[in-house]
């Protein structure tokens, strides 16, 4: 794919990655077919600030896990009122992490 | 989500499930209690879908099944949980399998159906208003 337009997929995208996976990201961008352009370009990705905020303010119902597709954990959070509080809050410094590692799992699916 | 990471996942959640129960029942004893540990609870004053599944648990463990079903119907769904994961996790473990993990990846994909979704959430619902109801 042209490099221009992965730029333009990584400058506009990059907030939704590790910032480690970015030069990988971009170098299987590079070397995709141009077919699967359109199909990148509709993926909808997880904001995870977002998702922290949901976490934050709802996160002892498990509603941040459902949103970003954990829904087993979902329901395991939302039985255990939030793991007795303790993961509610432990989740709070790694939803934002689960949500990337969600997300390129996403893209990843797309490319292969 | 790998098999090893669930698998400590559950372990660790049902560890603190223990924990939890051991220090109530002591606490109980004593007549002293760090209270309420439920978040939704102290930030909104009302209470979550799953309070009072402690009381209802320690309840079933005393025997008095019909207090522990006014507590929190969730807490027979808990307490076959805390016995019966833990056993099947060490069983997979011991043996080298893997059958919990496709359960709980099988589990995943259902319960995002439709008509399975739309009445589980009707039942937690129903129970939070109860929970409301009877102001746990």
């Amino acid at each position: 794919m042209e490099s221009q337009k992965v730029d333009m997929f990584i400058m506009s995208n990059s907030k939704y990655f590790e910032s480690h996976h970015l030069p990988q990201i971009r170098e299987q961008l590079l070397a995709l077919d141009d077919s699967k352009w359109g199909l990148i370009q509709t993926l909808q990705f997880q904001d995870p600030t977002t998702i922290l905020i949901v976490s934050l303010l709802a996160g002892s119902l498990g509603i941040d896990r459902f949103m970003i597709g954990d829904t087993g954990l979902g329901v395991g959070k939302l039985l255990t009122c939030g793991g007795f509080g303790i993961w509610a809050i432990v989740d709070w410094f790694i939803i934002m992490g689960a949500t990337k590692d969600k997300n390129i799992t996403k893209l990843q699916q797309v490319l292969y | 989500m790998t098999r090893n990471k669930l698998y400590t996942f559950i372990s660790v959640l049902s560890l603190l499930g223990y924990a939890w129960l051991g220090y109530q029942t002591y606490s109980e004893k004593q007549n002293s209690s760090i209270g309420q540990v439920c978040m939704f609870k102290a930030t909104t004053t009302l209470p979550c879908p799953s309070c009072g599944s402690t009381r209802s648990v320690l309840a079933i463990l005393q025997g008095d099944l019909s207090q522990a079903f006014y507590f929190n119907p969730l807490g027979f769904l808990l307490i076959i949980g805390l016995f019966i994961l833990p056993l099947w996790i060490m069983r997979d473990v011991l043996l080298n399998k893997d059958s919990f993990f496709k359960f709980y990846l099988l589990f995943e994909k259902r319960v995002v159906k439709k008509p399975i979704m739309i009445s589980l959430i009707a039942i937690i619902l129903l129970n939070w208003g109860w929970n409301i109801y009877k102001d746990l």
